[in-house]
């Protein structure tokens, strides 16, 4: 059975040669330093060490930043990734590294991530404008057409000056917005004529057959297939100009299929 | 009346995005107290304010993109709004109806303010901020730059530039005698001028970033900002100390207001909140 014991220590295994070798050169290592031993403020010199290093950090990050953007703008956009990703573990505060990653991210239509990173850039510099303007432009090629209109009203209230914001990005955004709405209410309307065919509120369950009560519901009926095939026939066009039309097929509307009046007697 | 400054109420979830705009006016008539919010979800919402807290009124729906200013009339009968959708609409607040809207183009309908001279009529800015003096004589805007203009209403005259701020100014408040003009900017200052003479009077730090909203109170001696800090403070407008700060928003405050009488403010930010606080008379 192997045993296990709390009084077993680290490093028991190690030879006595190797301690001994360890304790030598410890000493000599302290005696090194020792001439100048007595001129060190240790309470400074750890702070100075702290802050050369979160320089170096800040100063690689920067280097990092420039190289991509370098990068980016040659078109070696997966490189420029790169280097940011390394500038980003530096200094994960810096909300413009984010930033120009979710650019070139949108540039790769790699849409997704770059949604992720200008969301960062945006939590990290909430008062950035350019930062939500990347925002909407990600989701935008991510067809979130409401959050895009959303994001970059976020940024024209930050920097309303910014002719750019409203001329480009928010009525760009609003002209998708009623694309998408036109489309989306075409196809709300065919569903729901077609909802009304099949339940038919004229289809009483008890119809006088003698009456002219049958014929009345069947007109109302056809004429309700008729106007179904009509939407069908319509379809919304959004032309190279951004303008929503909506056309009718040319051909005249064709006598409902036969088998369409079968369902219709069959009651 | 309350002898020291405290949170009185709360309405969390007041809209269903950011808060950007508010304005608290009283009718003439009935001596009612209305608070209305204006937001990035397109809606303008109508609030009752008695008994110590409010009552949604009315959810104003017409507009097409966020709402970024609003104001009430000094009857307390009309409100004034404009959005993003370069639209500005004008609505009759005992009916919740819209009596009219004019298009303004991108830009041109920013601030809306209701002048206090007879004639209720209204008047939009290029962005930046405006303010009327309550004697109806000014009128002060403040634009991207950082440049104050003061303009004499009766003859249209520019009056005064003065070149406060770097950076682009967020709001501006007359004090009720017209004598004082208290500006807020970007850069994170407030800063104090004398209108006749056009003298910097004082600046004033506190706030730890953009100063968005500033607001005199009636009893003349105090104003109060808000900032994208979080927080909201109110000044002695002599002494020009900070004398409260309230820290109860969760994310930046971009309006704040006085009530008619100087005993309560009204703030409300991007975390959808409006708060009702109390102030010592």
């Amino acid at each position: 059975m192997a045993s296990f014991g709390w009084k077993r220590k680290v490093g028991e295994k190690v030879s006595k040669a190797a301690v001994q070798l360890f304790e030598a050169e410890a000493e000599a290592e302290a005696e090194s330093h020792g001439p100048d031993e007595d001129n060190v403020d240790w309470l400074h010199a750890i702070k100075r060490r702290r802050e050369v290093l979160l320089e170096d950090c800040a100063a690689k990050s920067k280097r990092l930043k420039d190289e991509g953007a370098l990068l980016a703008e040659q078109e070696r956009h997966w490189e420029a990734i790169k280097r940011w990703d390394e500038a980003i573990q530096l200094t994960p505060e810096d909300a413009a590294l984010y930033e120009m990653k979710s650019q070139v991210l949108t540039i790769l239509q790699e849409v997704f991530p770059a949604v992720q990173a200008a969301e960062m850039a945006t939590k990290l510099r909430p008062l950035w404008w350019e930062a939500w303007q990347t925002l909407g432009r990600a989701q935008l090629s991510l067809g979130e057409v409401d959050l895009a209109l959303r994001s970059f009203q976020v940024a024209i209230h930050l920097s309303p000056a910014e002719r750019p914001l409203w001329e480009e990005d928010l009525s760009w955004a609003q002209k998708l917005q009623q694309q998408s709405r036109a489309t989306s209410e075409k196809s709300r309307e065919e569903e729901e004529a077609r909802r009304q065919l099949l339940q038919a509120p004229e289809m009483l369950p008890d119809y006088d057959f003698e009456s002219d009560e049958v014929v009345t519901a069947c007109e109302t009926i056809a004429e309700r297939q008729k106007c179904y095939d009509r939407l069908r026939k319509t379809t919304v066009l959004i032309d190279s100009g951004g303008t929503v039309v909506t056309t009718a097929e040319s051909k005249d509307s064709p006598k409902p299929p036969q088998h369409q009046f079968v369902k219709a007697r069959g009651l | 009346m309350s002898t020291q400054y405290s949170i009185l109420f709360k309405q969390e979830h007041a809209h269903d995005d950011a808060i950007w705009t508010t304005a608290w006016g009283q009718n003439e008539k009935d001596r009612t107290e209305t608070i209305i919010t204006g937001s990035l979800d397109d809606t303008v919402k109508v609030w009752k304010w008695s008994e110590e807290k409010l009552e949604l009124q009315w959810t104003l729906e017409n507009h097409q993109l966020g709402v970024v200013s609003v104001d009430i009339s000094h009857n307390g009968a009309l409100a004034a709004s404009s959005s993003l959708d370069a639209n500005i609409r004008l609505w009759d607040l005992e009916s919740g109806k819209q009596i009219k809207s004019m298009d303004a183009g991108p830009v041109d309908a920013w601030t809306v303010a209701f002048s206090r001279t007879p004639d209720t009529s209204q008047q939009a800015a290029t962005w930046g901020s405006i303010a009327y003096s309550p004697d109806g004589k000014y009128l002060a805007s403040g634009a991207i730059d950082g440049i104050i203009n003061i303009f004499d209403i009766a003859t249209g005259k520019l009056l005064h530039t003065l070149e406060g701020h770097a950076m682009p100014i967020r709001s501006l408040t007359f004090s009720p005698d017209s004598q004082l003009l208290v500006t807020a900017s970007d850069d994170g200052y407030i800063k104090i001028y004398d209108v006749q003479h056009a003298n910097l009077a004082g600046t004033l730090s506190g706030h730890g970033s953009w100063v968005l909203n500033v607001a005199f109170s009636p009893d003349h001696t105090h104003f109060v900002s808000s900032s994208s800090d979080k927080s909201v403070k109110v000044w002695d407008a002599s002494s020009r100390a900070c004398v409260n700060t309230f820290f109860d928003h969760q994310d930046q405050v971009w309006s704040v207001k006085y009530n008619g009488d100087g005993s309560k403010i009204v703030s409300a930010g991007d975390d959808r909140a409006i708060h009702i606080y109390d102030c010592p008379m």
